[in-house]
C-alpha cells in the first residue's frame, strides 16, 4: 500500500539520545517529544501517540550503558515490547513502534533509523485506525 | 437401532417401564444387597444403585451394581460427581461398563454438608450435564474426554434426573432441554406428590418438543407415615408435598398410615399410566424394598 | 493481597462491544498493585479499546474512572454518576468488586475486565505467588509459616510425597516444594519435631468446600 499523505511520526527520546539537525525529517511529519529520562516512556503515551495520528512511534533512548539512570532504558525497552504485542493484537501491527539506542551526538544513524521507518511504513501502510476517519 | 439395555428395549417397544432403587449398605455387607435383590427381582425393570446418597458413605454404587449384575437384576448406576474429578469418573465408568453395568444415571449429589462427613471436601469438577455429555461421548465417540480412542467404548444407556417441583419452575424445562442436548436418553424425575404442577412440567417439556426425546419415568416413593410426609416436605431439598396430601395422611389411624402411603402411590401411577409424555415409573421406597412388589402387582405393571 | 490479571484484549473488545458508551473502571487498591487494574491499567485499556474501535470503524465512547476500592460501598458511590452516564461497566477490579459493583447498580451491565488469580505477595518486582487459598482454618503455625494447603501441589499436610527432589515439585521445575521450605524453616527455628506431629484429615467444612462464606461480625450490626 502507497502512503498517499506525508507519513506521520512522533518521536520519543530522552535528553541524550536525540538532537534534531536540519533535513532530518524530510518526507513525513514529525512530533518530538522529549523526555528527562527514557524510563518515563509509558505505554499509554505510545498508545495515544497513535491515537492522534502516528503512522509510526519511535522511542530514542541511550545505550544501555550510557543510560544516566542505569534501568532507564531497559525499562523503556520492556514497556515499548510490551506495547508492540498490544498493537500486534489489536490488528495494528507491532512493526509501527520502535525503540533505538542513539546518542544525540551521532546524527547520522538517527537518519538513518528515520528513512528506515518511512521504508517500512510503505510496506505497513498507514496508522490502519485512523483509516477511516481521515 | 440395537437396544443398549433391557430397560432400553422396554421403553424402545413403548411399554411402560418400572425401575427401583435400592440403597447399598453402610457397610461390606453383600448379604444386604442380596437381601433387597430377592425384593425387587422379577417386579422391575432395571434397579437404581445409589452413589452414596445424602453424602453418607456406603458400599461403592459400582460394586453393588455388579452385584446386581451377577444375580441378573439389571442396574442403573447413579453417579454423583461431588466425589470424583474427571479422571476418576471416566475410569468408573470404563470400570462399571466392564463389570456388564448398561445403564447409567448422572446426578450432581447432595452436598456433603447433609451427609455424616460434612468435614470432606467436594469435587464438582464437572456437573451432571456434562457428566451426561461425556458417557455419549465415550458411548457415541468412542474416546474419552482427552479424544483418545477407547479399545471398547462403553454402550451405556444415559439417563439424568429432573426436578420438575424446584424453583425457579420457568427453568426446569429449560434445563431438561439442555440435558436432553447434552446426551441424556431417559429421565427419572423427583417424587411426584403435586400432581398438578408435575402435569405442568411435562405440557411445558412437550411444548418445547421435548416429549419425543427423551423417556421421562416419573418418580414416586410411598409415604409410610405421616411424619416421613411432614419431614420430606419441611427437610428434603425440592421436595413439594401439597397440604391436602400431609392431611390426608394425618386423618388416619396410625397402624393403617402406611396403607394409606402405598394407596396414594397408587393413585399416582395410575395417573402417570395414562399421561402422554410418561413413560414409565419409579419407584423409590426408601429402606421399604418390600414395599415394591406390592406396588407393581397392585398397579397391573406385572 | 488479590492478584488478578488483564483479560485478552480482544475478549475483552467482544465483551463491550454490544455497548455504545462504557466505563472503563479501575480498583485502587489490590489490582492496582499487580498492574491489573488501577489508574494506568485503565489508561492504557481506554486507549487501546478506542484504537481497536477505531480500526473497526466502529464508534465507542469510553469514560475512564479508577476508584479506590470497588469492594466497599462508601467507595463504589463516587462511581455512581459515571455509571448513570455509560451503558456498561467494564470493571479492572477483582471478582467480588464485580459483584459488588452489580450489587449496587442492579440495573446496569457490569463487565469482568480481568482474572482474578489468588491471595498472593509480590515476591520481586514483578513476580506475584499464592499463598494462601482461604481455606477458614489457618494451620501456618504448625508449618513454620509456609502453607502446605495452598503450595504443595497435593495439599499434603504430612509432606513431602515422594516426587520431590532438589527442593523442587515434581509438577514443573520453577515450584518450589512447599515441604521442603517448611523442613528449612522448621529447621532454623529449631522445630523440625513439628515434623513428626500426625497431621488428621483437614476439615474443609470452613473452605469454600462448605458452601458459599459469609462473615458476621455481630458487634458492628447496627
Amino acid at each position: 500500500m502507497k502512503i498517499h499523505n506525508k507519513p506521520k511520526l512522533t518521536l520519543f527520546h530522552c535528553l541524550n539520545s536525540f538532537k534534531e539537525t536540519a533535513s532530518m525529517f524530510d518526507g513525513c511529519e514529525v512530533k518530538t517529544v522529549k523526555m528527562a529520562c527514557s524510563s518515563m516512556t509509558k505505554d499509554v503515551h505510545l498508545l495515544r501517540a497513535f491515537e492522534s495520528g502516528a503512522d509510526a512511534v519511535l522511542v530514542l533512548v541511550c545505550r544501555e550503558k550510557a543510560c544516566r539512570y542505569a534501568e532507564g532504558s531497559i525499562r523503556a525497552e520492556k514497556r515499548v515490547n510490551y506495547v508492540k504485542t498490544i498493537l500486534d493484537d489489536i490488528g495494528m501491527d507491532g512493526k509501527r513502534l520502535n525503540i533505538f539506542n542513539t546518542s544525540s551526538k551521532d546524527s547520522g544513524s538517527i537518519n538513518d533509523i528515520i528513512k528506515k521507518t518511512l521504508l517500512e511504513l510503505e510496506i505497513i501502510g498507514p496508522n490502519p485506525a485512523l483509516n477511516h476517519f481521515n | 437401532m440395537k437396544t443398549l439395555s433391557r430397560l432400553h428395549e422396554k421403553l424402545s417397544n413403548g411399554e411402560f417401564a418400572v425401575t427401583g432403587e435400592c440403597g447399598p449398605p453402610r457397610g461390606s455387607s453383600k448379604e444386604v444387597i442380596q437381601k433387597k435383590i430377592k425384593l425387587l427381582n422379577g417386579f422391575v425393570d432395571a434397579v437404581n444403585v445409589t452413589d452414596n446418597q445424602t453424602a453418607i458413605v456406603r458400599m461403592s454404587s459400582i460394586a453393588a451394581s455388579a452385584h446386581l449384575v451377577a444375580q441378573g437384576l439389571e442396574p442403573v448406576m447413579q453417579m454423583v460427581v461431588r466425589d470424583r474429578n474427571r479422571i476418576a469418573i471416566q475410569s468408573d465408568i470404563l470400570g462399571a461398563y466392564s463389570l456388564g453395568i448398561k445403564n447409567i444415571l448422572c446426578l450432581s449429589g447432595d452436598h456433603q454438608k447433609f451427609g455424616s462427613q460434612p468435614d470432606a471436601m467436594n469435587v464438582f469438577d464437572i456437573d451432571s450435564i456434562n457428566l451426561v455429555r461425556t458417557v455419549k461421548d465415550m458411548r457415541d465417540k468412542g474416546k474419552d474426554m482427552s479424544g483418545f480412542d477407547l479399545d471398547v467404548a462403553p454402550r451405556m444407556f444415559i439417563g439424568a434426573a429432573a426436578n420438575p417441583f424446584a424453583d425457579p419452575f420457568e427453568y426446569r424445562v429449560i434445563r431438561l432441554a439442555k440435558k436432553i442436548d447434552a446426551g441424556a436418553d431417559f429421565i427419572q424425575t423427583q417424587c411426584i406428590y403435586n400432581m398438578d404442577r408435575f402435569r405442568e412440567w411435562i405440557r411445558q417439556a412437550a411444548d418445547e418438543g421435548l416429549a419425543d426425546k427423551v423417556y421421562i419415568l416419573g418418580g414416586v416413593t410411598p409415604l409410610k407415615s405421616a411424619g416421613m410426609a411432614r419431614y420430606m416436605n419441611n427437610k428434603v431439598a425440592g421436595m413439594d408435598i401439597p397440604e391436602e396430601i400431609i392431611k390426608r395422611m394425618d386423618g388416619i389411624d396410625k397402624k393403617n398410615q402406611a396403607d394409606e402411603g402405598i394407596k396414594i402411590c397408587l393413585e399416582t401411577i395410575q395417573e402417570l399410566k395414562e399421561m402422554d409424555g410418561v413413560h414409565g415409573v419409579h419407584i423409590m421406597a426408601i429402606e421399604w424394598e418390600e414395599a415394591v412388589g406390592l406396588i407393581v402387582e397392585q398397579a397391573g405393571l406385572k | 493481597m488479590i492478584t488478578a490479571s488483564q483479560k485478552p484484549i480482544n475478549e475483552i473488545a467482544e465483551l463491550v462491544e454490544p455497548y455504545k458508551k462504557v466505563l472503563i473502571l479501575g480498583c485502587g487498591t489490590c489490582v492496582k498493585t499487580c498492574f491489573a487494574g488501577g489508574e494506568d491499567e485503565v489508561a492504557v485499556l481506554a486507549s487501546v479499546l478506542r484504537l481497536k474501535f477505531k480500526k473497526m470503524a466502529r464508534s465507542i465512547e469510553i469514560e475512564e474512572l479508577t476508584i479506590e476500592r470497588q469492594c466497599e460501598n462508601e467507595f463504589i458511590q463516587e462511581a455512581s454518576s459515571g455509571v448513570d452516564r455509560n451503558d456498561a461497566i467494564l470493571s479492572l477490579a477483582c471478582g467480588a468488586g464485580v459483584q459488588a459493583m452489580a450489587k449496587r447498580f442492579a440495573k446496569k451491565v457490569v463487565l469482568p475486565g480481568v482474572n482474578t488469580s489468588f491471595i498472593g505477595i509480590q515476591e520481586s518486582p514483578g513476580i506475584f505467588t499464592e499463598e494462601c487459598s482461604g481455606c477458614g482454618n489457618c494451620g501456618l503455625a504448625t508449618f513454620g509459616g509456609i502453607c502446605p494447603v495452598t503450595r504443595c501441589s497435593k495439599k499434603l499436610l504430612n509432606g513431602p510425597c515422594g516426587g520431590s527432589q532438589k527442593g523442587l515439585c515434581e509438577i514443573d521445575p520453577d515450584t518450589p516444594c512447599a515441604w521442603h521450605l517448611i523442613i528449612e524453616r522448621l529447621t532454623t527455628l529449631g522445630q523440625l519435631d513439628n515434623l513428626k506431629t500426625y497431621i488428621p484429615p483437614k476439615n474443609w467444612n470452613t473452605s469454600l468446600s462448605g458452601g458459599p462464606r459469609k462473615l458476621i461480625r455481630e458487634d458492628h450490626i447496627i
